[in-house]
């Protein structure tokens, strides 16, 4: 069995497609079905090292203050991250805690230490030995990090609650706010194909 | 060409382009860059999305009939279903939110599971036309999977927030938990689903 890293073949239609100049910048695209095959940016390492942290430490602020504050009538109640799986847990709604749980907490924090610990060693010239399986989760876990609709259903939630009461955003929610943004631009940032490379020429060498 | 005429095959892990021909070694090949199982095709991904749309199609009954929360306030228990919450905000003039609601609980769902079986359908019947087209409904689906959960953190978002003791509460209800389902049935099912299948059958075509 050979590799060959010149020639991708199309995860949608399954065409061999031989990439002359595959480490020039740009986007490379699948000539039959137009599918997006990988994407060429330079300084990829660093600016996924830099965002990993940047969304480590907001999704830390994110954990540590108030995230929202609702007052009706003398009566206030405030929310962070864990208030609803708290109540969810206390209402025996055990699929929907462990679903709210794992897609706004767990996944995505999972991501953020997988980033640093692949893009750290990385950045400092080393190719960690657990670099595949980082990768591989890095793969399985993107479409069950759901920061994003989490934040648009905050938005829907405040629009709901202004007609009963006084709602007050909390650092959190400007934190987390930053850190949606952050997530988004470290995907469109990453390029596993790259980093398979490095992973296989870095074992080539030790051989 | 196709890699599957060169007896060649893409890692689906990592993307590697391995030849199988190479190596005449004994039972499943497996990628030599990172040690997955490989496969030219996944053929029994059918029956596992066909499983799992109409899986999500039984889910979805309950979703929409059942309240998805209890609103207790001093004047008595009030339940929401989907529609009811999308007619609220209509009534109290929030046309934004309640599209927002509308397209993501409503739409997006149902446009997913309309997709998955076209796709499964014209994949079983060996329609050859337009599969480009058809690629693009199937990444269409895949993207639009999670914005579905929009609703079922509305709900919890208004349980961590709405908590005043015995007086004025709201509580999660079956009708969540539903929904969540159908939202997970169909993101797997998108994901189970082989692509590829669908580009086969446009080449037997070509092939005459």
């Amino acid at each position: 069995m050979g590799t060959h890293t010149h020639i991708v073949v199309c995860h949608e239609c399954d065409e061999i497609v031989n990439v002359v100049d595959p480490y020039k910048e740009g986007r490379y695209k699948c000539p039959r079905c137009g599918h997006l095959l990988f994407r060429q940016k330079h300084g990829m390492i660093e600016k996924m090292f830099a965002l990993g942290l940047a969304a480590a430490i907001l999704f830390g602020l994110t954990n540590y203050f108030p995230f929202l504050s609702f007052e009706v009538i003398g009566n206030r109640a405030e929310a962070n991250f864990l208030t609803s799986v708290q109540y969810l847990i206390e209402e025996q709604e055990w699929l929907l805690a462990v679903a709210v749980l794992m897609t706004t907490l767990v996944v995505p924090s999972i991501r953020i230490a997988l980033v640093l610990a692949l893009f750290g060693p990385l950045y400092f010239g080393k190719v960690p030995g657990y670099a595949p399986g980082v990768l591989k989760l890095l793969d399985q876990t993107l479409p069950w990090a759901m920061v994003d609709v989490f934040l648009v259903g905050v938005f829907v939630s405040m629009v709901k609650l202004v007609k009963m009461g006084t709602v007050i955003a909390g650092i959190s929610l400007w934190a987390f706010l930053v850190m949606v943004f952050v997530m988004a631009a470290m995907q469109t940032t990453y390029n596993a194909h790259m980093v398979w490379d490095i992973v296989e020429t870095a074992r080539r060498r030790e051989r | 060409m196709r890699a599957i005429e060169a007896d060649m095959v893409s890692c689906h892990a990592c993307h590697a382009t391995v030849r199988i021909g190479e190596d005449p070694g004994k039972g499943e090949p497996h990628c030599p860059r990172c040690g997955e199982a490989l496969a030219f095709r996944d053929y029994t991904s059918m029956q596992t999305v066909w499983a799992l749309v109409i899986a999500s199609i039984v889910f979805y009954i309950p979703a929409n009939l059942l309240p998805m929360m209890h609103v207790h306030t001093f004047a008595g228990t009030q339940s929401d279903t989907i529609l009811s919450g999308v007619l609220y905000f209509m009534e109290t003039g929030s046309y934004l939110i309640a599209a927002v609601i509308f397209i993501a609980s409503i739409v997006v769902p149902i446009t997913k599971i309309l997709i998955l079986i076209y796709l499964l359908v014209s994949v079983q019947k060996g329609t050859i036309d337009n599969p480009k087209k058809k690629q693009k409904l199937y990444l269409f689906t895949e993207l639009i999977g999670k914005w579905s959960m929009v609703d079922v953190y509305v709900v919890a978002i208004m349980i961590a927030l709405v908590h005043f003791g015995g007086l004025t509460q709201i509580e999660a209800a079956s009708g969540a938990t539903f929904f969540l389902l159908v939202v997970v049935t169909t993101m797997i099912a998108a994901m189970k689903f082989d692509v590829r299948l669908i580009w086969d059958n446009a080449q037997k075509e070509r092939d005459g």
